[in-house]
C-alpha cells in the first residue's frame, strides 16, 4: 500500500515527461490528477492506520542490494503519517498554484512530483540507505526548479542550495555509514540498528554528523544562509513546497535518527541543543524584523519557527515530542499559506517591498481577501489562539518548560518577536491609503485564492479541534522518549548555573532542585 | 467667446476662474465626463427620491417616537417588507440621517438661526407637551433634561428641511437624465445650466415643518419664519456636505493634541469635494452607503463605461464615487455661478472686479480639494 503512493507519484511524473504532444494545460491537469490521486491514497492509508499502535504499520519489505545492506523497506507510524499527509496536500497545492503558462511544463511538473516522491519515500523509508536515496532524490529537482523557473538571482540561489544540501547529504551519509560500520551491522535497516549499542564517544561523533546534516536542512543557525536566498529566488509554488515540506525532512531526520538512534548522546547534548534552538529562534526573529522583502521576512520566520521543533525534540518529554510533530505540521501549513499569499501580492502588484506597498486591504481596489488571509496567517504564526500555531507552540512550551525552563522562556520571546515583525508587515502593507504602486491592481481570481483558502481553513480547523491531528502521533511519540532518565533537571540546571550564576557551582544539586527558603534570593 | 477686459487673476487656480468667467465649468467638458455625470446623477436622483421620502416620513410620523423600530418602513410594515429589510434589500437610509445630523452639527444658515430662536422653542415645546402628554417616562425625561427633547425636535427639523431640499434636487436630476436620453443635454455646461435653472426656480420655495398630533397640527417651522429653499437650506447643505463634512472614522488615527482635526469647524475639509474615493467600501466611511445604493440604479451606458476600466466592475463603488465627485463639481459650479454677485459675463469693470474677488474666495476653498484630480478623464 505504501509503495502505491510512491508509484502514483513516479508514474505521474513519467507520464508527463514521456507522453508525446502534451500541452502546458494538459501537463498541469495530469499533474493535478496525479497529486489528487496521491492525496486520496494518503487518506486511504490514514484510514488503515491504527493510532493506538506504537509500532510501524503497513510495512513492506523487499530485498534490493543485499550486499550493500540496502533493503526496500517501508513503514509508517505516528511520526511520519502526518508529514506524509502534509506532503501529499502541499504537492497538490503547489501544482494548483503554478502558472498556467509556465514554460517547459513537461519538465516542471515531473520535477515537482519527483520532489513529492522523494519526500514521501524519505518519510516512509525504514532503511537508512533507502532514506538517504529518497532524501537525495529531491536535491536535483529542487535545484532545477530554482535554477530554471526562479527569479533574477536564481543561479546563485540554486547553486548555494546545491552546495549546502550536498554537504548535508555527505554529513548524513557519513553518519549512516558510521552507524553501520561501527556497530558491525550488515544491513542499514533502521529497527535492527536501534538495538545496537555504541560507545558514547562514537555516539557523539555520529550524532554530531547527523545534527550537522539535518541542521543544514532544517535549517538551523548558522547553516541557514541558503534558505532566504532560495526562497526569494524560487517561484511561489516551489517556495511553498520548500517551506511546507522539504524543511520537515530535516526535523524528521533529527527526531527519527538523531534522537531515535542515539538517545544517550542526545540526552547529554540536549541542553546544548536547547540553547541552539534558542539561538535559531531569536536570530531568525530578529533578522525577520529587519527585512523589507516580504518573502525574506517569511523565510527568516521559518528559520525561527523550526527552532521550536529542536527545542521540543531536545526536551524529549512525551508532550514535547508530540509538540514537535504538531509544530512541523503547523509550520508546514502556515508557512505554505504565507508564501502563497506573498506570491499573489507579488504577482498583482509587482513588488514584495513593504516600504512600497500600502493599503492592500482596500475593499474595492486592493486585495481584501488576500489581505485577510494574510493577517490570519501571520496571527497563526504568532501563536494566536484559535489556530493550529497556538496549539503547536503552546504544546512545545508546555512540554519543554519542565526540562529547560530558561531556554523555553527565551523561545517564548521569539513568539513575541513573531508578532512584532508580522504586525509591522501587516500594518505597512495592508492598512492605510492604497499606495500609488497599487492603484490599479489586476483582479485576483478565485483559482489564485483557493489554495490559500484551503490551507487557512485547515489552520483554523486544527486550531479549534487539535485532536484531529494529535491523535495520530500520541502513541508513537511515547516510544521515542529516551528510556533512561538521562535528561534531568540537574544536568540542565548545571548548565544554567555555569553560565548564569558561577557562585552556585558548588551547590548540592538536590538543594538546587528543592531549595529551602534560606536559599531563595 | 465672452471677452474679459479685466486682468487675469494671479490665484494658483486662476485657470478655473477664467473658465468660469468664460462660461465654462470646473469639470472639463468631455463626452466621457458627460456620460459619467448624467448617469450618476440619474442614479443619485432615484436614491434621493427614496431618501427624501423617508426623511419626511420620520420627521412627520416618527416625531419623538420612543422606539422607532420601523422608521425606515415609511409606514408600510409587512412580513415581506420586514424580511427584505433584514436581508438588507433596501436603501441605506442611515446615510440620509447622517447628512441631516451633519447639517445639524455644523449649523449655519437660516434654519440654524431659527432653531435657536424663542419662536421655535415655543412652538416645539407645544408639540413636545402634546406628544408626551400620556407618556410618563418621556415626561420624566423632559422634566429632568428639558433640552434633550428640544434638541431631538431640532434634529427632526433638519430631517424635514433636508427632505424638502432633496425632493427638489431629485426631480432636477431625474429631469436632467430624461433630457439627456432625449438628446437635449449634450455638454457639461448644459448640465450645469440645467442644475442652476433648477436651483433658481426653487430658490423661493418656503421651507416649513409641521406635525399632526391627535388631529391637531403643530407648526414647528411656520411659513412666517420666512425660510426658503436656496439661502436657508441649499447653501448650508453645500457648505456642510460638499465642503466641511465629517472626519471618517476607522481609517486614520487622529491625534487630537496635535490638532489633526481643526478645532474650528469652518476649516473642516472632509466634504464631498475633498474626499478621497479610495477608502470607499470600507467600514467607517459613510459615503459607502450612498455608493452602495447608487450602484443599484446605474444606467446601462454607465455600466459600459465602468467595464472598460482595468479592474472592470470589481471596484465599482470607487468608480461610482469618482463619477459622483465629478457631478458634485458640476453642482458646485451651478451654485457658484448662481450665487455670483453679478452675471459672470458682465462688461462693467467694477462688477468684473467684484466677480473676480468672489471667484477667488471660492478658489481659496478649492486649493486642497480634488479639483485637480477630476480634470483627468
Amino acid at each position: 500500500m505504501l509503495s502505491t503512493l510512491i508509484l502514483i507519484l513516479v508514474s505521474g511524473a513519467a507520464l508527463i515527461g514521456v507522453l508525446p504532444g502534451l500541452s502546458a494545460a494538459r501537463s498541469r491537469q495530469l499533474a493535478l490528477v496525479t497529486a489528487g490521486i496521491a492525496l486520496l491514497w494518503t487518506v486511504v492509508l490514514a484510514s488503515q492506520f491504527d493510532p493506538s499502535m506504537t509500532e510501524l504499520q503497513l510495512q513492506e519489505s523487499l530485498p534490493w542490494i543485499e550486499s550493500l545492506g540496502l533493503t526496500y523497506k517501508l513503514g509508517v507510524d505516528g511520526l511520519s503519517l502526518p508529514l506524509l499527509a502534509l506532503n501529499s496536500l502541499l504537492g497538490g497545492i503547489a501544482i494548483w498554484s503554478s502558472d498556467d503558462s509556465i514554460h517547459r511544463p513537461r519538465l516542471y511538473y515531473p520535477l515537482i512530483l519527483l520532489i513529492n516522491t522523494g519526500v514521501a519515500g524519505a518519510f516512509l523509508a525504514q532503511n537508512l540507505l533507502l532514506f538517504f536515496l529518497f532524501y537525495e532524490l529531491e536535491l536535483i529537482p529542487l535545484y532545477l526548479l530554482i535554477a530554471i523557473w526562479g527569479g533574477a538571482r536564481r543561479g546563485y540561489a540554486a547553486t548555494k542550495f546545491l552546495v549546502y544540501t550536498a554537504v548535508s547529504d555527505l554529513s548524513i551519509l557519513a553518519g549512516f555509514l558510521g552507524v553501520v560500520w561501527l556497530s558491525g551491522s550488515s544491513s542499514f535497516d533502521y529497527q535492527p540498528l536501534l538495538a545496537q549499542s555504541l560507545p558514547s564517544g562514537q555516539q557523539f561523533l555520529l550524532l554530531g554528523a547527523l545534527l550537522v546534516g539535518f541542521g543544514i536542512k532544517i535549517p538551523l543557525v548558522p547553516f541557514h544562509t541558503w534558505l532566504p536566498d532560495a526562497h526569494v529566488e524560487a517561484s511561489t509554488p516551489v517556495s511553498a513546497l520548500l517551506a511546507g515540506v522539504l524543511l520537515k525532512l530535516g526535523t524528521y531526520g533529527i527526531v527519527r535518527f538523531g534522537l531515535g538512534m542515539f538517545p544517550e548522546a542526545w540526552s547529554v547534548l540536549a541542553p546544548w541543543l536547547a540553547i541552539w534552538a534558542v539561538i535559531s529562534v531569536l536570530y531568525g526573529s530578529f533578522n525577520a524584523i529587519a527585512q523589507t522583502d516580504m518573502k525574506k521576512m517569511v523565510a527568516y520566520s521559518s528559520i525561527g519557527h523550526m527552532g521550536y521543533v529542536l527545542l521540543a525534540a531536545s526536551a524529549a518529554t512525551p508532550l514535547s515530542l508530540l509538540a514537535s510533530v504538531i509544530q512541523m505540521v503547523s509550520h508546514g501549513l502556515i508557512s505554505a499559506t504565507l508564501f502563497l499569499l506573498v506570491g499573489i501580492i507579488y504577482e498583482k502588484s509587482g513588488t514584495r517591498d513593504v516600504t512600497r506597498l500600502r493599503g492592500l486591504l482596500n475593499p474595492e481596489r486592493g486585495l481584501p481577501l488576500v489581505g485577510t488571509l494574510m493577517i490570519l496567517g501571520v496571527m497563526a504564526s504568532a501563536g494566536v489562539p484559535g489556530m493550529v500555531g497556538f496549539i503547536s507552540e503552546f504544546l512545545v512550551f508546555l512540554g519543554s518548560f519542565s526540562v529547560f525552563p530558561v531556554q523555553t522562556l527565551l523561545c517564548m520571546v521569539g513568539t513575541g518577536l513573531t508578532a512584532v515583525y508580522f504586525l509591522l508587515l501587516s500594518n505597512r502593507v495592508f492598512f492605510g491609503r492604497l499606495s500609488e504602486q497599487a492603484l490599479n491592481l489586476p483582479p485576483v481570481l478565485w483559482s489564485d485564492r483557493a489554495p490559500a483558502i484551503v490551507l487557512a481553513a485547515l489552520i483554523v480547523m486544527l486550531g479549534l479541534q487539535p485532536r484531529w491531528i494529535v491523535r495520530w502521533s500520541e502513541s508513537t511519540v511515547s516510544t521515542l522518549v529516551p528510556t533512561q532518565a538521562a535528561i534531568t533537571q540537574t544536568s540542565s540546571i548545571a548548565i544554567h548555573s555555569k553560565f548564569l550564576n558561577s557562585s552556585s557551582n558548588d551547590r548540592d544539586p538536590s538543594e538546587i532542585l528543592n531549595p529551602s527558603p534560606s536559599n531563595i534570593h | 467667446m465672452i471677452e474679459t477686459p479685466l486682468k487675469s487673476s494671479t490665484h494658483p487656480l486662476a485657470t478655473y476662474i477664467d473658465r468660469l468667467k468664460t462660461g465654462d465649468t470646473l469639470l472639463p467638458d468631455t463626452q466621457e465626463n458627460l456620460v459619467e455625470v448624467v448617469g450618476i446623477l440619474r442614479s443619485y436622483g432615484v436614491v434621493l427620491e427614496g431618501y427624501y421620502q423617508n426623511l419626511l416620513y420620520i420627521a412627520e410620523h416618527q416625531f419623538l417616537v420612543q422606539f422607532p423600530f420601523f422608521k425606515y418602513f415609511n409606514g408600510q410594515v409587512s412580513p415581506g417588507k420586514l424580511l427584505r429589510h433584514l436581508w438588507h434589500d433596501r436603501l441605506n437610509f442611515e446615510y440620509a440621517e447622517y447628512c441631516a445630523k451633519t447639517m445639524l452639527w455644523h449649523g449655519g444658515g437660516g434654519v440654524d438661526t431659527y432653531l435657536d430662536s424663542p419662536e421655535f422653542t415655543h412652538a416645539a415645546q407645544e408639540a413636545i407637551e402634546a406628544k408626551i402628554k400620556h407618556n410618563l417616562p418621556l415626561r420624566g425625561l423632559h422634566r429632568l433634561l428639558p433640552e434633550f427633547l428640544l434638541e431631538q425636535v431640532r434634529q427632526l427639523a433638519y430631517y424635514s428641511a433636508l427632505g424638502q431640499f432633496w425632493r427638489v434636487m431629485s426631480e432636477s436630476f431625474l429631469t436632467l437624465s430624461e433630457k439627456y436620453d432625449q438628446g437635449k443635454i449634450q455638454s457639461i455646461p448644459e448640465v450645469v445650466e440645467h442644475i442652476k435653472a433648477g436651483l433658481v426656480a426653487a430658490a423661493d420655495i418656503p421651507i416649513t415643518y409641521s406635525v399632526t398630533l391627535q388631529n391637531q397640527v403643530y407648526e414647528i417651522i411656520p411659513q412666517s419664519a420666512g425660510l426658503t429653499f436656496l439661502p436657508d437650506v441649499a447653501v448650508p447643505y453645500v457648505e456642510t456636505i460638499f465642503f466641511r463634512g465629517t472626519p471618517f472614522t476607522g481609517t486614520v488615527s487622529y491625534n487630537a493634541q496635535a490638532h489633526q482635526i481643526s478645532p474650528d469647524q469652518s476649516r473642516f475639509q472632509y466634504g464631498a469635494l475633498y474626499a478621497d474615493p479610495l477608502p470607499i467600501g470600507g467600514s467607517g466611511i459613510p459615503p459607502t452607503l450612498l455608493m452602495q445604493d447608487m450602484r443599484h440604479f446605474l444606467p446601462e451606458y454607465l455600466h459600459q463605461v465602468y467595464r472598460r476600466t482595468p479592474r472592470g466592475e470589481n471596484d465599482l463603488e470607487v468608480q461610482i464615487c469618482q463619477s459622483f465627485q465629478k457631478s458634485m463639481f458640476c453642482v458646485t459650479t451651478a451654485a457658484i455661478v448662481g450665487l455670483a454677485p453679478h452675471p459672470l459675463d458682465t462688461m462693467d469693470p467694477e462688477q468684473q472686479q467684484a466677480n473676480q474677488a468672489y471667484l477667488e474666495t471660492w478658489m481659496d476653498r478649492f486649493l486642497n480639494s480634488r479639483l485637480q484630480d477630476v480634470q483627468v478623464c
